[in-house]
């Protein structure tokens, strides 16, 4: 019996730890208590505007759920203003048809880790000028300054100003641009990995 | 008891005989008579010495008798005594007795049943072989039948195939639109029917490679041509105590180290091959869908090709992949459903924790992200999260790492330093020689 109790107590410990990992599969991991203030409480999908265009274009395609996840992310969100002056399927992303190219859009906006703007102004300093940055959609961007501001550019040439950097949430890290940058259409530049 | 009666009077004549049998009385006589009586007398003394011995002989025969009867009714009383005792001993007893005997009435009863339902179960087991063996009798003929009857297909369509091919070399020049009217349409390439040719599985249709599972791994190098581990595929996949990897066929094998048996499948999108390896000849007629085509010029010097939700940029000449776009945005995604092959879970371990299956959903990956799967329509829900290609020790820091991107949590103890840069990936931070730019070693696991 004593040694019945304490394992089957251990099993519903188990048990019940295993139910709050299914339940928090979308939720951002635990982090240290530093870690966590210097995060904040919200997680990337929270903390953007869910009326805004970024958060509509990401739930159409699935991608919401993501940015909720453990991640971490950087995520470039370029401002609803941008998003008006674009056509095509960014336009439109209640339509099922342009789910794909609204997929490669943003995820030409995520990049892997928490890449801070002092860290990307860093790698511009180390870079000669500029720094090459991997997005999740296998493609890259191109981070140069224009005084103190960061621009980002894509691989067609467009270019995006970071105008509100270093939005911190617990799965990562937010900079709004003000353009949208447009993923490569052919051969473009080769993936990270 | 009539014995006991019996002897009982025996002894009473036993008893009365001697008084009976006394010697006579002294009667008063004259003289006359007197010799008359001697002479009687005489002759009555004969008669009565003889009668004394009668009586004697007799008063012997009556005590020999009576020892008969006594040592019978000794007997009898002995026979008695013992039947007395018998009846006591059965009258102390009989509960205990009858107990016993219906206990084994019953033990008897029960055994008896026991074999009889064992003989009917007996019976109905033989009668269900027979019919099992019958049934199985009758798949195999119509497995046959089918077998046969694919076959006649299979020349037919592989002739008429043949003939489409024989005329198609003849002409110079086909354009590109009719060449894949010609595959849309069924001609067979590579020797694969139509259904498979689109598949980076080719001739090995699903249902053929779950059939290796279980197979040592000498039948599935003899069934699949194997290669190298893709780079990419094994850092998501290294090698473990328990298990290692084989690749070919556009599934990830993982075999059993202590059994070498392959325990389960990893079915992948595209063909998990990376920029510099050559493009399997095997494919070099996978077109473009085309509502890729205008995202990928065809020239004399790019060859796109797509398999499964991958586009392989390939230089014409020397067939070696320049380029790999996983097609999150293209092939699969949000609302789309899920390929049957990716029955298996197959989420790398990192993530594992995170994403396990439930009722509500499962989780599959395929390169480039974790998907997650609603299990009743097989239909992509949601991107669970989004990898990237994933770095390995001892490769060079892919471009793009230039900036660092550690997760908060490990920035203290992770900071980039003149000797050491730390570079966050899937799941893991590692370690980058700035002087090398070699990955050095994985220094963390951000996930667990």
């Amino acid at each position: 019996m004593k040694t019945t109790l304490p394992l089957s107590l251990c099993a519903a410990a188990l048990a019940l730890a295993g139910c709050g990992q299914g339940d928090s599969n979308n939720a951002a991991t635990a982090q240290p208590d530093a870690a966590q203030e210097a995060a904040g409480d919200k997680t990337i999908a929270a903390s953007l505007d869910q009326n805004g265009r970024f958060v509509q274009a990401a739930k159409a395609v699935g991608l919401d759920a993501t940015l909720a996840g453990p991640g971490p992310y950087t995520v470039l969100v370029p401002t609803d203003e941008a998003f008006g002056k674009v056509q095509g399927a960014l336009a439109d992303p209640a339509n099922p048809e342009n789910r794909a190219e609204i997929t490669r859009v943003l995820t030409y906006h995520i990049l892997p880790g928490v890449v801070l703007a002092e860290d990307i102004s860093k790698a511009i300093d180390n870079g000669d000028g500029k720094a090459i940055l991997a997005t999740m959609g296998g493609e890259t961007l191109t981070a140069t300054k224009e005084g103190d501001a960061i621009v980002l550019t894509d691989s067609a040439g467009g270019k995006a100003k970071v105008a509100q950097a270093d939005v911190k949430a617990t799965n990562g890290v937010v900079h709004h641009v003000d353009a949208v940058l447009a993923p490569p259409t052919g051969s473009g530049d080769k993936p990270a990995g | 008891m009539t014995r006991f009666i019996l002897a009982a009077g025996v002894a009473a004549l036993a008893i009365t005989a001697p008084a009976a049998s006394a010697p006579g009385d002294d009667r008063g006589k004259t003289r006359a008579e007197t010799s008359k009586v001697e002479r009687a007398g005489k002759a009555r003394a004969q008669r009565s010495e003889t009668r004394a011995v009668r009586s004697d002989t007799r008063a012997r025969r009556v005590e020999a008798r009576s020892d008969r009867v006594e040592t019978r009714r000794a007997g009898a009383e002995r026979r008695f005594a013992s039947v007395q005792e018998r009846r006591a001993d059965r009258a102390d007893r009989p509960r205990e007795l009858r107990a016993e005997r219906v206990r084994e009435q019953r033990a008897d009863r029960i055994r008896d049943r026991v074999d009889a339902r064992e003989r009917v179960v007996e019976q109905r087991l033989e009668t269900r072989g027979r019919i099992a063996e019958q049934r199985l009798d009758v798949r195999d003929r119509r497995a046959d039948r089918i077998e046969l009857r694919d076959g006649r297909r299979f020349k037919g369509a592989a002739a008429r195939n043949e003939g489409q091919l024989r005329a198609l070399a003849q002409r110079d020049v086909i354009p590109l639109r009719e060449w894949d009217d010609l595959v849309r349409g069924g001609i067979w390439l590579n020797g694969c029917p139509p259904g498979l040719a689109k598949k980076p599985v080719a001739c090995m249709p699903p249902g053929q490679v779950k059939n290796l599972i279980g197979q040592p791994v000498s039948v599935l190098s003899s069934q699949v041509a194997l290669q190298p581990l893709p780079v990419r595929l094994s850092a998501l996949y290294p090698d473990t105590d328990d298990y290692y990897y084989r690749y070919g066929n556009g599934y990830m094998y993982q075999v059993n180290r202590s059994n070498d048996l392959v325990s389960s499948l990893l079915p992948l999108f595209g063909l998990g091959l990376l920029t510099g390896q050559p493009f399997p000849t095997a494919y070099s007629n996978y077109y473009l869908p085309t509502g890729l085509q205008p995202f990928y010029a065809n020239s004399p010097y790019d060859c796109p090709r797509y398999v499964n939700g991958y586009v392989y940029e390939i230089d014409c000449v020397t067939g070696v992949i320049e380029d790999v776009d996983p097609l999150l945005g293209y092939g699969y995604g949000y609302g789309q459903m899920m390929p049957l092959t990716y029955s298996a879970y197959n989420v790398p371990y990192q993530y594992r924790p995170l994403y396990f299956d439930t009722a509500d959903s499962y989780y599959r990956y395929a390169p480039g992200a974790i998907y997650q799967v609603d299990p009743t329509t097989s239909l992509i829900t949601a991107v669970a999260a989004l990898l990237t290609g994933g770095l390995n020790v001892g490769q060079p820091l892919p471009m793009g790492y230039s900036a660092y991107n550690v997760p908060y949590q490990y920035r203290a103890t992770y900071y980039d330093t003149p000797d050491a840069w730390y570079r966050y990936s899937n799941g893991y931070v590692y370690q980058v020689d700035p002087a090398t730019m070699l990955v050095t070693a994985i220094v963390a696991s951000a996930l667990t």
